[in-house]
């Protein structure tokens, strides 16, 4: 009786292998529906937030609120808790989150060559090869960031992840799900008393974590028969302080036997940042009614490794901004309903350490003037150069990075 | 005055008021009238000069504290950090030198590196906090004071305080006019919101 962890690529018929291994084994399904649910329902916090942990895209105030760290330790307390129930199949994000230690544990990858997945794209959902590579584009960056969130691994398929990597080019699903049963009986992922006790332990782990990000603390967890060892990786002069709190938190949890701190590898190093949130504005949000020329823009930026929303109109802009803290916005002045002009006012008066970098077709120098009056960035005239609005983005990045508190 | 301390008094003056690589032993050299050889045969190079400087820092700044803290044993808990506030205003205004090395960023970068210039600002930032601290104590077990975490407001407060002798160490306000604002914020900020 064990617990089989499934990470999978979209089209790549992961769940029809998911459903035929649930009907041979009689295991239950975990689905980061569900452990979201959960996790926000013990944590407090909404579920699109909690959500937003399996996004590349972190908020850009995650600095100081954390709301990322606190997601994934209350997505690993309810995953913790509802593994105690027994075998499960737990298919998703999620299933990374369940420590080696938890040996009887099969870690799955199912993956596909991209003709394979655009073929099943087409099949499934009667995609056209260029929306199919978006969306495989769109989820492998997710996918890519998560497994460089938990493991510092960029690459999400990496086979030293997994103890299995079912290329479903080269296996059909029934194959693939003979060959998951076929392993699941092997004397490795047998439940052993350790392994029980490293479920405990997760669980244990899980709580302390949950707690010290409450207390506004972002430290890595990890449990070992009741002994709990917090690793501190954010560079602190008042250290003994700090671990003295650590320790009083986490000492009157329920279980925990002892508490140690270390010092992480990180601690020393002066910016443990991601390099992406330096150069380049990466929260870019694009406001154009014209689809086509909007999508392509888009595409350009990605291309110049910068990550970009689109909106249509502007009321979905404003709903965008309210939920997805953008950094800078390019817009167009002319659009049905809420106009460009009126984006930036809005924008401007209720947030205004966004950018907005006005780009318009038939703007007059009146349009110009009083653009730059409402406090737009940059005003600029289309066709762009693709060129010379990289180099504006840059500039209003630097801005922002500028007056960052 | 000993040669050894005579050194260490200016290189005080040097270090707060030029930086760590602003100032030069051939300076120092010129201002003590001690030959470089000298400085060198008490001091192994310029960092070890400024780990002393520190630790003295460290010392009197340390001492200080004792010595006020001896002499406000039956105060209540509430006026015990009223006076503290007042004293570290006072302290960093009498030793403006010593207080300018602990606002300059290059000691800090150095602690990174250097387990010794790490303990000894932890233990002059210890020292202080704890001093808050237990003035905040004292006052929850007399009733003078009503906070929830009492170590996390002496760093809140002391963060103020030390907030404001910045102010007047670079000289972008005269703090003197910020006193009685900041003890009116100190006493609602230990009374409680309720």
């Amino acid at each position: 009786m064990s617990v089989i962890a499934i990470f999978s690529g979209i089209f790549c018929s992961a769940d029809a292998v998911v459903r035929d291994v649930m009907d041979s084994t009689g295991y239950r399904m975990i689905t980061d529906d569900q452990i979201i649910a959960k996790a926000a329902e013990t944590s407090g916090m909404p579920e699109n937030k909690v959500q937003r942990a399996f996004s590349a895209k972190t908020s850009v105030f995650n600095k100081f609120t954390h709301e990322k760290e606190c997601s994934i330790a209350c997505l690993r307390l309810a995953l913790a808790t509802e593994l105690e129930k027994g075998p499960a199949v737990v298919h998703g994000f999620s299933s990374l989150l369940i420590p080696q230690s938890v040996s009887h544990m099969l870690r799955v990858c199912i993956i596909a060559e991209t003709p394979y997945r655009i073929e099943q794209a087409a099949v499934v959902q009667g995609l056209a090869e260029k929306d199919a590579l978006k969306q495989i584009r769109t989820q492998d960056v997710d996918n890519a960031a998560w497994t460089e969130t938990l493991f510092s691994a960029k690459d999400p398929w990496d086979i030293n992840l997994y103890d299995m990597v079912l290329p479903m080019n080269r296996v059909n699903v029934a194959k693939a799900g003979a060959l998951i049963e076929e392993n699941l009986i092997k004397d490795a992922v047998r439940r052993t008393n350790a392994s029980i006790q490293a479920e405990k332990d997760f669980v244990l782990a899980a709580t302390a974590e949950m707690a010290l990000c409450r207390a506004g603390h972002d430290v890595s967890v990890t449990a070992e028969n009741g002994a709990v060892v917090l690793t501190i990786n954010k560079q602190v002069l008042m250290l003994t302080r700090l671990e003295e709190e650590l320790k009083t938190i986490t000492g009157t949890i329920p279980g925990v036997r002892s508490v140690n701190t270390q010092i992480g590898k990180d601690f020393h190093r002066t910016h443990i940042y991601r390099k992406h949130s330096f150069e380049v504005p990466s929260r870019v949000l694009l406001v154009d009614d014209e689809r086509e020329f909007v999508q392509t823009l888009s595409e350009r930026l990605e291309l110049r490794e910068m990550g970009s929303a689109v909106a249509y109109d502007g009321e979905s802009a404003l709903t965008l901004v309210a939920e997805d803290d953008p950094e800078v916005m390019i817009i167009d002045l002319k659009m049905p309903g809420i106009d460009g002009m009126e984006i930036l006012k809005q924008v401007k008066t209720t947030r205004p350490e966004i950018e907005v970098i006005v780009l318009t077709g038939h703007g007059s120098e009146a349009d110009r003037k009083q653009c730059m009056q409402l406090g737009a960035f940059a005003y600029m005239q289309k066709p762009v150069d693709i060129d010379e609005l990289s180099e504006t983005l840059k500039k209003a990045h630097e801005k922002i990075q500028r007056f960052k508190p | 005055m000993s040669k050894r301390n005579a050194i260490l008094a200016s290189a005080t003056r040097l270090f707060s008021r030029n930086g760590f690589q602003g100032t030069g032993m051939a300076e120092l050299s010129t201002i003590t009238g001690a030959a470089t050889g000298t400085i060198f045969h008490h001091f192994k190079n310029k960092e070890d000069l400024f780990l002393q400087v520190l630790n003295d820092v460290k010392e009197s700044i340390l001492d200080q504290f004792d010595r006020h803290q001896q002499t406000r044993r039956d105060q209540k808990g509430i006026e015990r950090v009223e006076g503290v506030i007042a004293f570290y205003l006072n302290l960093a205004g009498s030793m403006e030198d010593q207080f300018l090395i602990l606002h300059r960023h290059y000691p800090y970068q150095m602690a990174k590196t250097n387990p010794v210039c790490r303990s000894h600002l932890e233990s002059i930032y210890t020292c202080l906090l704890d001093i808050f601290e237990e003035g905040i104590q004292k006052g929850i077990q007399d009733g003078s004071v009503a906070v929830e975490a009492p170590r996390q407001t002496a760093m809140v407060l002391f963060a103020m305080v030390d907030g404001i002798v910045r102010l007047n160490t670079y000289r972008v306000y005269d703090a003197g006019t910020l006193y009685d604002s900041l003890m009116v914020a100190c006493r609602r900020l230990l009374k409680g919101g309720r």
